[in-house]
């Protein structure tokens, strides 16, 4: 086969896949970005003018931007580690060896809060953690604890979120490490095991190595998810009590489809379009190294 | 009263032009020939007078052959939807329209003036009679300028619902007549024992802006604007009434910032509040046994009296013809508006749970004693200020800042003078942008 005529299958099976890349995604972005660059309110479209970078100024000189910047970090920052540290914990007794049908059964039932839409997620907190007739207050009310007002305290109402953010996404990162677990040869295991009775040792030196291209997955996954997370939030707390669950998707969402202000939501959303590669390329250069 | 001659002109083309086609009687099947087999696509709230004109709706088709496809959202996504759709040239042949809409529904040119089709004497039914419709209600929700543009069709007040029996065991043998009451005699009295004297919805949406925030600026002689559109929220008397609103917190429920109206209708019916503010709108849910454990508990009274009067809250929503729809779904979006809003229909609609605003309706034997809500509803109507919010275009940008700031205020973050000062500051940086203080549009609300 010449070389042209390769050049021309590869071009062939590669076209429809960039074009389909270019239409769905990139198209968009750079039109987002030409948006961004606009007074662009849907409202007012015969007013849409040039106006350079001002709407990325207002961005980065918004105090709420950076406030709902802060609470996306703080949810990532507390919800993350939990993930990860029950995940661990659940996916080393998975590992263990013995009592088969149970563990078919709890992988089974790991899959069910990953599959819940996140919609459904957040009607579910609304009724479980109302504050008159919630099953969570009827649940501590039984311990002899007073009713808490989870949903109208701005505190309470973000511990809530994390909670179900960690509901919901703990039986992911549980999979992916149990996946990680069982490429650890067993030979290997058993020797180390043999060595020492420390589990930690064993986790540290024999395990870990096995687990970080699928830790580094979840933190890229679980940081983007996080970042965009909205239709939990939305439909539970709906960004309140004041401000103290709006995170950044519901920020955007609001600024874009409420006020109607698609140039600042679009120069808010490419502002986190460019924190987020960032996150992704420094998870990759600090973990991918130590494989 | 501009729009009222506009409106006397109207009735008027339209009851010369039907005289001028002479002998036959206009008939909507007859005025609907044409358009049979025509499709009108409208966007319906999930709320009971929407419910009311589904139910209603076989007949029309029945008599017309006109299709009316209703697209269901929750109010908050409503405008949303409507917007994108008004860009895009969509499919929306009728535009619903919140009294806070209609300014940028109008300068857009989204909808068409009623004018076109009163004026038509094939389409106006010779019975529209503009002039039955409350004043107040067809300038509110379906005027802008001088022009009309929609008639009113899911029509609210604020009224106080309250349960009489919890009212009755406190020894009180009637409603609190003024804000001052509700402070210092019936909030201290029915706040005991787990349930509250009143709730406030005041949930982070245009809840907080409508339903709170604006419910005690008016009553105290405040405002949002100056006659010069500069910001009134720092004046004594907006200034009053929001550090009311602070002060009355207590007699509330805890969690009274994430109170929507199902919360607050909801606390209501189940006995854990002694009266709420809440629109004519939820009238039918309170009433209903099955919805309510307090039905026959259930009394209505106008909103208490604040020291500039008792201004009650003024919302509801109109239905106009979209001016992306073609001739034929026009004129048939048309005939079904006024259909749908028509004196003939009123009774039934008020029976199946809406709330009409023709003002015949509420004179017709029984209809004051069946539905007791109808002699507040009119005295308020009578009352209202048609500016309650803003209805020009930039309100969907600053109910956002008045809904952020409002629940801050509620919940202490920040002060009441602090809030209003940023709202303020925030509310004139949008007017100056749309060009109000340069003279570009005029100061109309």
């Amino acid at each position: 086969m010449s070389i042209r005529a390769r050049r021309r299958t590869i071009l062939g099976f590669l076209s429809p896949a960039v074009l389909a890349l270019a239409l769905i995604g990139i198209a968009p972005l750079l039109y987002a970005f030409w948006t961004s660059l606009h007074f662009f309110n849907l409202t007012k479209l015969r007013h849409v003018e040039f106006i350079g970078l001002e709407n990325y100024g207002t961005v980065l000189g918004d105090p709420v931007f950076w406030e709902a910047m802060g609470r996306t970090f703080t949810l990532l920052l507390i919800a993350l580690p939990l993930q990860i540290a029950l995940g661990l914990g659940i996916a080393l007794i998975l590992h263990r060896p013995g009592l088969g049908f149970l563990k078919t059964l709890t992988r089974l039932s790991l899959v069910l809060p990953m599959a819940t839409t996140y919609a459904v997620v957040g009607l579910l907190g609304q009724v479980m953690f109302n504050l008159k007739y919630g099953v969570v207050n009827q649940l501590i009310g039984f311990l002899g604890i007073a009713p808490v007002n989870w949903i109208g305290d701005p505190l309470n109402a973000f511990a809530m979120i994390i909670f179900w953010d960690v509901w919901q996404w703990t039986p992911f990162v549980a999979l992916v490490l149990l996946a990680g677990l069982a490429t650890v040869p067993g030979e290997v295991e058993e020797a180390a095991q043999l060595e020492t009775r420390n589990w930690w040792t064993v986790l540290r030196h024999v395990q870990l190595p096995f687990l970080i291209p699928g830790l580094v997955a979840v933190l890229i996954l679980r940081t983007a998810d996080t970042l965009k997370l909205f239709d939990m939030v939305f439909t539970l707390t709906r960004g309140g009590p004041g401000s103290a669950t709006e995170l950044i998707s519901l920020m955007i969402q609001r600024v874009g489809f409420r006020a109607f202000d698609q140039g600042l939501a679009s120069a808010q959303a490419i502002i986190l379009l460019i924190i987020t590669i960032i996150l992704a390329q420094a998870y990759i250069r600090l973990f991918y190294k130590e494989v | 009263m501009r729009i009222g001659t506009t409106v006397c002109g109207l009735t008027l083309a339209a009851g010369l032009a039907a005289a001028g086609t002479g002998a036959v009687a206009w008939s909507l099947e007859e005025a609907a020939k044409p358009y049979a087999g025509t499709t009108v696509d409208v966007v319906f709230l999930l709320r009971p007078g929407y419910e009311a004109a589904e139910a209603m709706l076989p007949e029309f088709e029945e008599k017309t052959g006109i299709k009316v496809n209703i697209v269901k959202h929750p109010y908050e996504n409503a405008l949303g939807e409507q917007v994108r759709d008004f860009v895009a040239g969509g499919d929306f042949d009728i535009a619903l329209i919140d009294l806070v809409w209609i300014g940028n529904f109008a300068e857009n040119g989204w909808i068409v003036p009623i004018e076109k089709f009163t004026s038509n004497p094939d389409l106006a039914d010779p019975e529209l009679d503009l002039d039955d419709f409350f004043p107040l209600v067809l300038n509110a929700f379906g005027g802008w300028g001088d022009t009309i543009y929609g008639l009113p069709f899911d029509n609210y007040s604020g009224l106080l619902f309250y349960n009489e029996c919890m009212l009755k065991d406190a020894g009180f043998d009637r409603p609190p007549e003024t804000w001052q009451e509700v402070m210092d005699v019936y909030g201290p009295a029915l706040t005991k024992d787990g349930k509250y004297a009143y709730a406030l919805q005041s949930k982070r949406n245009e809840t907080q802006s409508a339903d709170s925030f604006a419910r005690f600026l008016w009553p105290f002689g405040g405002s949002f604007l100056d006659e010069n559109f500069r910001s009134n929220l720092l004046s004594p008397e907006s200034q009053a009434g929001l550090n009311f609103r602070q002060e009355l917190m207590k007699f509330m429920p805890e969690g009274i910032v994430s109170y929507d109206h199902a919360e607050t209708v909801n606390a209501l019916a189940q006995g854990d509040v002694a009266f709420i503010t809440e629109w004519s709108a939820f009238y039918s849910t309170l009433k209903n046994p099955e919805t309510s454990k307090i039905a026959d508990c259930l009394k209505i009274a106008p909103e208490p009296k604040g020291p500039a009067g008792r201004k009650p809250a003024l919302g509801g929503f109109s239905l106009a013809v979209a001016s992306q729809a073609d001739e034929k779904e026009q004129a048939a979006a048309w005939l079904f508006i006024q259909w749908v809003t028509s004196k003939e229909n009123a009774l039934e609609y008020l029976e199946r749970g809406g709330v009409p605003a023709r003002q015949s309706v509420y004179q017709m034997p029984g209809v004051a004693e069946k539905f007791d809500f109808v002699p507040a509803l009119v005295e308020s109507w009578q009352e209202g200020v048609p500016e309650f919010r803003p209805r020009f275009a930039e309100w969907p940008e600053i109910t956002e800042i008045v809904q952020e700031w409002g629940t801050k205020m509620m919940l202490g973050e920040v002060s009441v003078e602090e809030g209003a000062r940023i709202i303020g500051e925030q509310m004139e940086a949008v007017l100056e942008k749309a060009g109000y203080y340069s003279g570009k549009k005029p100061l109309i609300q």
